[in-house]
Parts: C-alpha cells; sequence; structure tokens
C-alpha cells in the first residue's frame, strides 16, 4: 500500500471503513470482529505543526506495516503470525489465543488487544476481500482523494509499482529496519517559517531575501506579498539559522532548532541607519 | 505546584448503558464464510444524504446478509453500466484535467452509518412521561426532567387520537403546530419530516413552524437586496462555473468557508477533491475565518484569521484601500451598478466622519493594516473568486446582513462574472432540483421524486405559522409581529415587506406540538428560552415521533419510535454529487428494530385510528407509490421500471452540450439590460432604494451596508459593555462530525481526537477550541472541562487548547446532543445553541443567529456540580455512545 499525505484530508473514512468491515463480522480464517471500540487498525495519527497564526494539520494513516521482517511473527508461538505469498501479515485469530505478549513485539504499535476474545488483532489489508476478487481493501476504497493506492508489486506494470521505488516514497521509521509494505508520501518534516514586515511603513515586506542555512546546505526564498517565507521538509531537530535581508534595512538573523515546527511571527525590518 | 491531574474519575464510575443491543441485532458470534455466497446475500443501493427533502445524496451499496448490515461501501457507478452509457464529463484547463471518480465520494458519516442505525438512542417502543397526565395533572413544568414508561402502539395512538379530538373542540385545530421541517435522513414516500401534515389538514388545519433559511441567513436578508439571487441571495447560475474557475481564477478566497465539512451529508467529498485540484493548477487558496478550519487545516496557502463577526468592517477597509488607490474596475460599476456614490461616501467617512481605513479595521478584525492592504491589492491584482459552503461564521451572526451585501459590493468592484470573477458554492449541487445551482458539468436532466414525497410540500400554506426562529417568544411572550417570513423559506424578497402577526386573528394560541423535528434546543437561537416554551402550561401536549432519543424528544409526553431507512423500502436520488445524478429503487435491508415503524406508517397509524387511512394514503400502497415515483421522475424514458430494478441503480448521463452554456453570470456582465438582475434596477444595488422606502430608519440594516457592533437587537460584540463580564466570542459553525443534530451517537466518530473530549468522569465533552493565552489566563489545561456561559446558560465542554483559533475567540461546534444537568440553565453535552442570542439577525431581519455572541470560559467544577445536581450525574451513560435510551426510563420501571 502507498499512502500519499499530500492528498490526506483527515476525513477518516478509512478508519470508518475499517470499523465498519470488521465489527460484527467475522472472516475466518483471516480475522475475528474487532471489539465495539478501542481498536484503531487503521489508524490516523493528527498532528497540529506551527504556531498561531501559521498552522497546518497533518494526519498520517497507519495502519499494519505488513513488514517482509515482521518482528511480530517472531515473537508469535505456534505460528499464529504467519506472512502469505502476497505480502500480508496475518494473525490467526484461533492460534493467537491468549499470545498478549505480541503486542508489544511491534515498533509501530499497531497492534490491538481485544479483551473479550483473549487474541491480538490488527490490518489484514481485508485478505478475506482480496482473496474473494475485491480489488482494494475497504480503507482504499473509501478514500475520496485517492491518498491510498493498493496494488501488486509483484506486477511491474501496476500503478504502485512504479511509484514505489521512486524517489518520493519513503517508509516510517526506517531505522526500524523492517522492510513496511507501506510507503508513504509527503511524510511531514519540519518547516520554518515567518511573516517579515517593514517598521518604517507598517508595510508587508515583499520579496524581502530569506535564507536558512543548515547542515552545511543554504537555502534561499523570497517573501510573498504578505512577507511570509515558508521552508517546508526540513529536518527535525536539526540547526538552522535564518537571515532575512531587503536592501535598506537591516537584515534580520536567528538561530532555531527544529525540534518542532518553528514560526517565527512577526519579523520587522528596521532602516538601515545611514553611514 | 505540581502539574498532576487530580482523580475525580476514581470514586465515581459513570454508571453504564448496555452497548449495544447485541443480541437483538448485532450477534457477534455469527459465523459468514466470504467464499461461500450466501443465497441471502443482497447488495443493495440507497441514499445516505442528510439533507432530508426528497432528494437524497451520497449514494451507497449495502451489503446485507441474514437480516444484518454487513458493510456500507461507496456506490460504483460503473458495476452495472459501461462509462460511456453515463457519458463521464472531464474539466480541461491549463494543460491538465479532472475528472470524476467512478465511485461515490461518501463522507464518514454515511460510510460508518451502521453505528447510527444499531445505536444503544434508539428509540425501540412508544414512551409515555411518565408523570404527564391527560386526563388530570399534565406536569408540564417537569418536561426533561420526569422518566418515561413504555406504552403499547396501541395506547399511544387512543391518547393521540383522543388529544386531537380534544384540542380541535376545545381550540379549533390551529392549537395544533407542526414542527416538520429541517434536516434528516432523506427518505421519500417514508419522508421524514412532515408526513403528519396531511393528516393534520385532513382533521381541519394546523399552525405551521416555518423554517427560516438557517444557513444562509445574511445572504437572504441581505444580499438578496443588492444583486437580487432568489431564492438565497447566492450567486446563480452557478451553471460552469468549475470550468471557469480552473481555466481562469487565480485566488480564492475561502471565506468563513469550510469545504471539507458542510458540504458532506450533503452531497459528500467532491469538494475536497476540487480543492486539490484548485491548488494543483496553482490557484491560491486564502481561507478568512476566527478558526482554523478543516479546509484551511489542509489547503490554505494563507490563514487570515479574523474575530467573528468582523468581517464587514474588513471589506469596507478593502473598499477603502482600492478606492483611495484606485484599484477598482470604473466602468463596470458605471455600467453594472447603481448608488456607488452614496457608498464610496461611507467608506471615506462623509457620513459619519470615521473613513473606513485598514488602521481603522484593524483592532476591529484583528487582522494587522497591513496584512489587509495586502490583501486588497492581491484581490485587486488577481482574478478572484469567493468560496462558500453555508453556515460557517461568516453569514449567521448578529447583522449578518452586512458582511453578506459587503461582499458582493466587493466581488462586483473587481468585475463579478468576469472569467475567474465568482462566487462559488461548495455545497448543495443539487439544490431544488435546479441545474443552474450546479457549478460542475451538468447531467442530461435533474431527475426529481418530489410527487412520491409523503413528506411536506411547498403548498403547505396555513393562515397561521411562526418563524422557527421565534418559537419561543410566541409560546411565552404573544402575541408576537415580525417581517418577512411567511410560510416558506424560500419566499421571494418583496415579502420581506410584510409584517405578519401570531396569533393570527381568528386563530388559537398552539396548545399542542407535534414533532418529527425535535432538535430545536440545540440547532436553534436561544434553546434554553425554547425549552422554557415547552414547558410552558399552555402547552398541553407534546408529541415527538423520531428514531433516536435525543434533544427536543426528551421534553414531549408521547413518544414515538420511527426507524431508519434500512428499514423500509422506498425509492431515492443523488443529486447532490456533483459527479452524476442517479436514482434507485431502495429495498429494505434490515426488519424495523423494536416496534419502530417509519414516520409515514407512523402517521397512517394515526390516521387509521381516525378512519382516515384511504384519504390519507391516496388509496395508494408504499409500492405503488415507490413506482409512482419512478413514472414521474423522469428516468422512465431511459430505462424500464424492471431493468432499474434489476439492476438496482441508473446513472443519468452527462449532458452532452454541458460546455455551451455560459459560466457563472457571463450573460450579465456582456449585457446587463438584456439580462438585469432581479432587483428593482436590475443591476448590483449599492443602495438599497427599497430599503429605504420601507425601513427609513433601520440603524442595523440601512440602505448602504454597514459596520454594526451593536444595535437595538443584539449587544454581542467586544466594543459593548457586555464584554467586561464575557469577554470572549463563541465562533460555532456546522459541525465536523455531524450533520446539524445528527450522528452525535455515532461511537466510531466519537472516538476521532477532533470530535470529542474524554473527561476526568469518563465522559465524552464537546470539545472546545482555546487558544493557549486564553487558557492561560484561566488556568485551564487541554482536556479540562469547563464551563461556557453567559446570560443565556451554562454549557460544558472539554477544553481543546489549540493553535488553531485567533485569540479572544473560543470554537465549538453546533449540534451535540442536549443532556440537560439543569433544564433550561445548564447543559452538559455542550449543546451551545442553548445560550445563542434570544433575537434574530435584526429588527427587520427574520433569521436566527448561532455564532459570533459573547460568552465567559472557566474551568467546571465537576464536583461540585456533583454535588449540587445529583441525579443528573448518574444518569445512565453509554462510554461509546454517550447518551442512550435507559437514562430517561421511569427509575421504577427500569430493570
Amino acid at each position: 500500500m502507498l499512502i500519499d499525505l499530500d492528498k490526506c484530508s483527515g476525513c477518516y473514512n478509512c478508519f470508518l471503513a475499517c470499523r465498519d468491515e470488521h465489527y460484527g463480522n467475522d472472516f475466518p480464517p483471516i480475522s475475528s470482529a474487532q471489539p465495539f471500540n478501542g481498536h484503531f487498525w487503521m489508524q490516523i495519527v493528527e498532528r497540529e505543526r506551527g504556531k498561531y497564526p501559521k498552522v497546518k494539520v497533518s494526519f498520517i494513516p497507519k495502519p499494519c506495516m505488513h513488514c517482509d521482517d515482521p518482528p511480530c511473527a517472531g515473537a508469535s508461538a505456534n505460528g499464529a503470525i504467519y506472512k502469505r505469498p502476497d505480502g500480508i501479515v496475518i494473525i490467526d485469530p484461533e492460534k493467537s489465543v491468549g499470545q498478549k505478549e505480541i503486542l508489544s513485539s511491534c515498533p509501530h504499535r499497531v497492534i490491538f488487544w481485544n479483551e473479550e476474545k483473549n487474541i491480538p488483532q490488527k490490518c489484514t489489508l481485508c485478505a478475506h476481500l482480496i482473496d474473494e476478487g475485491w480489488q482494494e481493501p475497504r480503507c482504499v476504497e473509501a478514500c475520496p482523494t485517492g491518498a491510498l493506492l493498493f496494488g501488486d508489486l509483484n506486477d511491474p506494470g501496476s500503478e504502485i509499482s512504479k511509484l514505489w521505488s521512486s524517489k518520493k516514497t519513503e517508509v516510517l521509521h526506517p531505522e526500524f529496519e523492517l522492510k513496511p509494505r507501506v510507503k508513504y508520501i509527503g511524510i511531514p518534516k519540519r518547516f520554518i517559517a515567518g511573516t517579515v514586515y517593514f517598521k518604517d511603513r507598517d508595510a508587508c515586506a515583499e520579496n524581502a531575501k530569506v535564507t536558512v542555512t543548515g547542515r552545511g546546505k543554504k537555502q534561499t526564498v523570497r517573501t510573498n506579498n504578505f512577507g511570509d517565507f515558508e521552508f517546508e521538509g526540513l529536518g527535525e531537530g536539526e540547526d538552522f539559522t535564518v537571515k532575512i535581508e531587503n536592501s535598506g534595512y537591516t537584515p534580520q538573523s536567528f538561530k532555531v532548532q527544529t525540534k518542532l515546527d518553528v514560526y517565527l511571527g512577526e519579523i520587522l525590518l528596521k532602516r538601515s541607519s545611514k553611514k | 505546584m505540581g502539574r498532576s491531574r487530580p482523580r475525580r474519575d476514581a470514586s465515581r464510575p459513570l454508571t453504564k448503558c448496555p452497548r449495544q443491543d447485541r443480541e437483538e441485532v448485532l450477534p457477534l458470534t455469527e459465523k459468514g464464510d466470504p467464499k461461500q455466497k450466501d443465497g441471502n446475500e443482497k447488495r443493495i443501493v440507497k441514499g445516505l444524504g442528510f439533507v432530508g427533502i426528497a432528494a437524497d445524496a451520497n449514494a451507497v451499496e449495502v451489503d446485507v446478509k441474514n437480516g444484518k448490515i454487513i458493510r456500507i461501501n461507496p456506490l460504483h457507478y460503473d458495476r452495472k453500466y459501461q462509462p460511456e452509457e453515463f457519458n463521464p464529463w472531464k474539466i480541461e484547463a491549463r494543460g491538465k484535467a479532472f475528472e470524476p471518480s467512478m465511485k461515490s465520494l461518501i463522507p464518514p458519516l454515511s460510510l460508518g452509518y451502521k453505528n447510527r442505525v444499531y445505536s444503544p438512542n434508539r428509540i425501540l417502543y412508544p414512551l409515555k412521561r411518565v408523570d404527564w397526565n391527560p386526563e388530570g395533572n399534565r406536569n408540564t413544568e417537569n418536561r426533561g426532567k420526569s422518566g418515561y414508561v413504555r406504552i403499547s402502539w396501541d395506547e399511544a395512538t387512543d391518547i393521540i387520537v383522543s388529544e386531537l379530538k380534544r384540542i380541535k373542540q376545545t381550540y379549533g385545530m390551529e392549537a395544533v403546530f407542526s414542527q416538520s421541517d429541517g434536516h434528516a435522513e432523506t427518505k421519500t414516500v417514508h419522508a421524514a419530516h412532515g408526513c403528519h401534515r396531511k393528516l393534520l389538514r385532513l382533521l381541519g388545519g394546523f399552525t405551521l413552524q416555518t423554517r427560516n433559511t438557517d444557513s444562509w441567513e445574511g445572504w437572504v436578508w441581505g444580499a438578496k437586496h443588492v444583486w437580487g439571487m432568489e431564492n438565497l441571495g447566492q450567486m446563480v447560475p452557478l451553471t460552469n462555473a468549475i470550468q471557469d474557475v480552473s481555466e481562469n481564477t487565480d485566488l480564492i478566497l475561502f471565506w468563513g468557508c469550510d469545504p471539507e465539512t458542510t458540504p458532506w451529508g450533503w452531497g459528500g467529498q467532491l469538494a475536497s477533491r476540487a480543492c486539490y485540484w484548485f491548488t494543483e493548477l496553482g490557484i491560491e487558496s486564502i481561507y478568512i475565518c476566527p478558526d482554523l478550519n478543516y479546509g484551511a487545516a489542509v489547503h490554505a496557502d494563507k490563514w487570515i484569521p479574523i474575530k467573528p463577526n468582523t468581517d464587514a468592517a474588513l471589506q469596507l477597509a478593502i473598499a477603502y484601500v482600492w478606492i483611495t488607490e484606485n484599484l477598482y474596475d470604473k466602468s463596470y460599476i458605471a455600467t453594472h451598478a447603481i448608488g456607488f456614490d452614496k457608498f464610496e461616501e461611507y467608506v471615506m467617512g462623509k457620513e459619519e466622519g470615521i473613513p473606513k481605513t485598514p488602521e481603522w479595521a484593524s483592532p476591529i478584525t484583528g487582522i494587522p493594516a497591513r496584512t489587509i492592504k495586502a490583501l486588497a491589492r492581491k484581490w485587486a491584482s488577481k482574478r478572484t473568486t469567493i468560496a462558500h459552503s453555508n453556515g460557517g461564521p461568516f453569514i449567521r451572526g448578529p447583522y449578518s446582513t452586512e458582511p453578506a451585501r459587503l461582499e458582493v459590493l466587493l466581488l462586483a468592484m473587481q468585475g463579478l462574472g468576469k472569467p475567474g470573477r465568482h462566487q462559488v458554492k461548495m455545497t448543495e449541487w443539487g439544490l431544488y432540483h435546479q441545474q443552474q445551482r450546479n457549478p460542475w458539468p451538468r447531467p442530461l436532466f435533474v431527475p426529481t421524486l418530489q410527487a412520491a414525497d409523503r413528506g411536506w410540500k411547498y403548498e403547505d400554506t396555513p393562515r397561521q405559522f411562526i418563524p422557527k426562529c421565534l418559537v419561543h417568544d410566541a409560546i411565552l411572550n404573544p402575541p408576537i409581529s415580525w417581517w418577512g417570513t411567511t410560510t416558506l423559506s424560500r419566499d421571494p424578497v418583496e415579502k420581506q415587506f410584510v409584517k405578519s402577526t401570531y396569533p393570527v386573528e381568528g386563530c388559537p394560541e398552539i396548545h399542542m406540538i407535534w414533532t418529527d423535528t425535535p432538535c430545536l434546543v440545540t440547532c436553534w437561537n436561544d434553546g434554553n428560552s425554547i425549552l422554557r416554551a415547552y414547558r410552558h402550561p399552555k402547552i398541553e401536549f407534546i408529541l415527538a415521533q423520531h428514531p433516536w432519543l435525543e434533544n427536543d424528544c426528551t421534553f414531549a409526553d408521547i413518544i414515538l419510535p420511527s426507524n431508519t431507512k434500512f428499514e423500509t423500502e422506498d425509492i431515492g436520488i443523488d443529486i447532490f454529487s456533483g459527479q452524476f445524478d442517479a436514482i434507485f429503487p431502495e429495498p429494505k435491508c434490515i426488519e424495523p428494530r423494536g416496534e419502530s415503524k417509519s414516520d409515514y406508517e407512523v402517521v397512517c397509524t394515526i390516521a387509521e385510528k381516525f378512519g382516515l387511512l384511504e384519504e390519507y394514503t391516496g388509496g395508494k400502497s408504499v409500492e405503488e407509490w415507490i413506482k409512482h415515483g419512478y413514472e414521474t421522475s423522469g428516468a422512465a424514458d431511459h430505462i424500464s421500471y424492471e431493468e432499474l430494478k434489476e439492476k438496482g441503480y441508473w446513472i443519468v448521463p452527462t449532458d452532452p452540450n454541458w460546455k455551451t452554456h455560459a459560466p457563472g453570470m457571463r450573460d450579465f456582465v456582456n449585457d446587463p439590460e438584456k439580462h438585469p438582475l432581479n432587483t428593482p434596477s436590475g443591476k448590483i444595488e449599492f443602495y438599497s432604494e427599497r430599503l429605504a422606502k420601507h425601513f427609513p430608519d433601520d440603524k442595523e440594516r440601512p440602505p448602504v451596508p454597514h459596520w454594526v457592533p451593536h444595535g437595538e437587537s443584539h449587544q454581542e460584540s467586544l466594543y459593548h459593555p457586555r464584554a467586561e463580564k464575557y469577554p470572549l466570542l463563541v465562533c460555532s459553525n456546522h459541525p465536523k462530525w455531524r450533520v446539524h443534530a445528527q450522528h452525535d451517537d455515532m461511537t466510531w466518530l466519537r472516538e476521532i481526537p477532533t470530535c470529542k473530549v474524554k473527561g476526568p468522569d469518563g465522559y465524552f465533552y464537546e470539545p472546545l477550541w482555546i487558544h493557549p493565552s486564553d487558557a492561560d489566563k484561566r488556568a485551564i489545561r487541554n482536556r479540562d472541562v469547563v464551563m461556557i456561559f453567559n446570560e443565556r446558560g451554562t454549557v460544558l465542554a472539554g477544553a481543546r487548547v489549540t493553535e488553531r483559533i485567533i485569540p479572544g475567540t473560543v470554537y465549538i461546534d453546533h449540534g451535540a446532543r442536549y443532556d440537560p444537568i439543569e433544564p433550561a440553565e445548564i447543559d452538559r453535552g455542550g449543546a451551545i445553541n442553548t445560550i445563542c442570542p434570544h433575537h434574530v439577525t435584526s429588527k427587520h431581519a427574520t433569521g436566527q443567529v448561532a455564532s459570533g455572541f459573547l460568552v465567559e470560559v472557566a474551568k467546571a467544577n465537576l464536583e461540585e456540580l456533583m454535588k449540587k445536581f445529583p441525579d443528573a450525574f448518574k444518569r445512565p451513560y453509554s462510554e461509546a455512545a454517550g447518551l442512550c435510551l435507559e437514562r430517561v426510563l421511569d427509575k421504577d420501571k427500569r430493570q
């Protein structure tokens, strides 16, 4: 599955479709019904980014990653977790009874415990439907914007195959090294933004030069007519220097750390003193 | 000081409701084999829009097996037809193409609707208020407090028949007040609203609750005086507006508009795709609103936060910049408008000595003057369109007539109707079955089922009526009079100069209410006053019919269980998607839950007791009405009834000539004399002679639109002394996870972080957005339970401390289910409309006010409240679904 976060509006259709499919419906031998609530086989990680009034919201739909090296399988006894030839990782609802330790084996935390049935449960990519001939799992089918893409990576002609190995795609937590079968486009990084204005004229500073320097790299943008600038896609937790220049005005410089997104607020430029 | 939270919840667990009637309706043990196609498995097409007038949306496929709903899917248009059979459209612009999806773009509200069908909040059998005795003491003051007991259908209908007869004999039939409008599941024969009107007509008449234009107030009461545009005051025709925007627009101002919210229940998520498309084309999106709404959160290139209900000041300052910098289309104004000189005088300060400069507007709006100037200059230099999707903060505040009018004037100053310059609506594309309200490539025709609709009719024009926003005064303080609003929310503008009175001479006051729209308390103005009216002794009998026990239902004396569209056979259309119009027979999916009946069947049952069944049904069975609907829908010329039933749906092909229709107001632009507007002059009226003539002394809606911070009708401004006590403004939009009052018990939606806030007491509170700076001042932390209050009452909510709101303003959706701690005083459910302003839009504009009003917010002391109101806090509660049927059953009768 490929998830294009640049097209995700946060409508939660994928989450709802998963609930709709799995609450009250058993699909042996693939899955047992979800409990009434508390399970998020398709979880949406919702994050507010920035500071007023430069705020955006990012949504990351997060199903089971269907890793090629699934640690959950290693943690399970009795062959309760297996990977199908098509790549889908399944927790057998009968063999997995009582195996609560499986939950903590997943670093992505996408396995949920069903108290009532005493079993661990997670996304099956609706394997029961795929086996019936459905083209897509419920979450993908319900996505109105095309942010979710499902297909056969073994078919080099499929749309997903073409995008899969392109530079645009990335994985969540590559450091886990689990070879996930779910990839992303547009995983939110960090932004540095600000609004520049000229103090003497009380006017938005259009076309001021803004340079951000960090990790030996330098990027430059010009402010727009509102005096706004933004650098998106910067690394997390890195140190940057932001420099704002406009002829006739004293340059301003800031040192920032991108632990979170950074909105520098309103930055006023003063007339440079005449020499 | 430690920052740890006191553990209030441990000692006081909530009384639990059963989570769901599992045994009865959702046997979890049922095993299904997906590989084994069960003979009973069916796929049924239904409409799951929530407009509620025989014109549905959000077509879905419902998979049903063994009498149980398995799943709800989008409708795949191409499942039974080849795409060429319905001629999919394609918009091409700037070297790119946009095409409809081959599946319906349903919202989560439809996708998870199974949840609502099986809600523990469903009313499963008739109920009677335990201390209401039609033969003796009616205890009307206990409405909202007393419990209910189960009674039989026979007993319930006996009481109803005898009460109707008594009221007719004592007062006359006009003493019966029909509340039967508004939104709901959209059904045709089994119409959710207004089925009882025909029976009341047969019995001799009724008094009508007339819907006001609740999502369009400012446009109807204001903009119509500027540009006509019957019946809403919003731009029509919208024909091919999306194509023109795609080709020509540089900048879209989403002004108080949330394209990721309001369109959902009405027609799904094409608006969302459109926003991504506009961005892909390089069109800039600027959102002007107090809250970073859900559209702004993902689509905005820039968010310009503005204090609620101050848009008029911003608009005037923009006009000031344009006038002083000579940045407007003077020749257009000369040929297409009148009265500009008077507007210019007001803007330049010649009328009252205050020029409407950006510096003047800045403290009012909270927007820096330099940003206002930059916006004005940008707008003037770019082909700009304004987008709306109803119901935002822009259009429902006090004096909403003013921003609505000013917006049209600004659009006119930049050549409204010229390429790329429109007012585009991102929702309600099938309204009134009119092609001209659809900005997308049009279908060959718009199907209709109005002939089969058994609900309310536009022809219902009884001699006595009460506007929905004046029900409280009509009951508590009669006689009352008002301007405009007769029996139709679609009244033409001329009706706004007509004064009406209640009670009408020769008519009685109302003494009985029959509602199939039991949500006035949480959807209209000053809900607490409405509740006081409901408890008045002169209201001798309140009868409610509804599928769910919520809101006004708990003030009724008899409650009849109606059911959902899954439990009946019907016929539907989808005309709001913007993608394709469709028609579909709607077979029954599951058996009615409990003893429920459809709204139509409820009235049939009562009609039968009066011996009026034959007259009421028109001698037709449900099946015959369904067929009649098909025959008169327009589809009969294209597909036989048998084939339609066999295939389950039919798609109306796109008009092959859709491109030939002039976009938007182009005809008016090209020849205003030949294509005049529906105003007295035929042009855009910066000064309304007609308003001047009829209401010469109106300071709240003068002939030239003004900035009106407060006045005779409203004192809801930070510039009014009331703000010392209530220093925060409320911004309240149409809800994200509901359609007005619908869907609040959808348990799965309630798990979404922006939907509810779980309090320390385990209760799911309605979220209140508050900026960190305002929260700090009040020692409020994220997830704290807070009180929102003013003179009209108190509402509890769960604090969501967020950067998504302008400081000095709090945000809360409207429509949460009412859960009184003390009826008409304190609400726990978050029904913010209980404390909305009492009065209508302005003196001569009879709209409602539901946003932009003053409150204060403080951390709630739950322990104190629990001590003071122990019963309210002990009521059974379902953690998953919130309120449930159990909570109102009389304690002694509870199992």
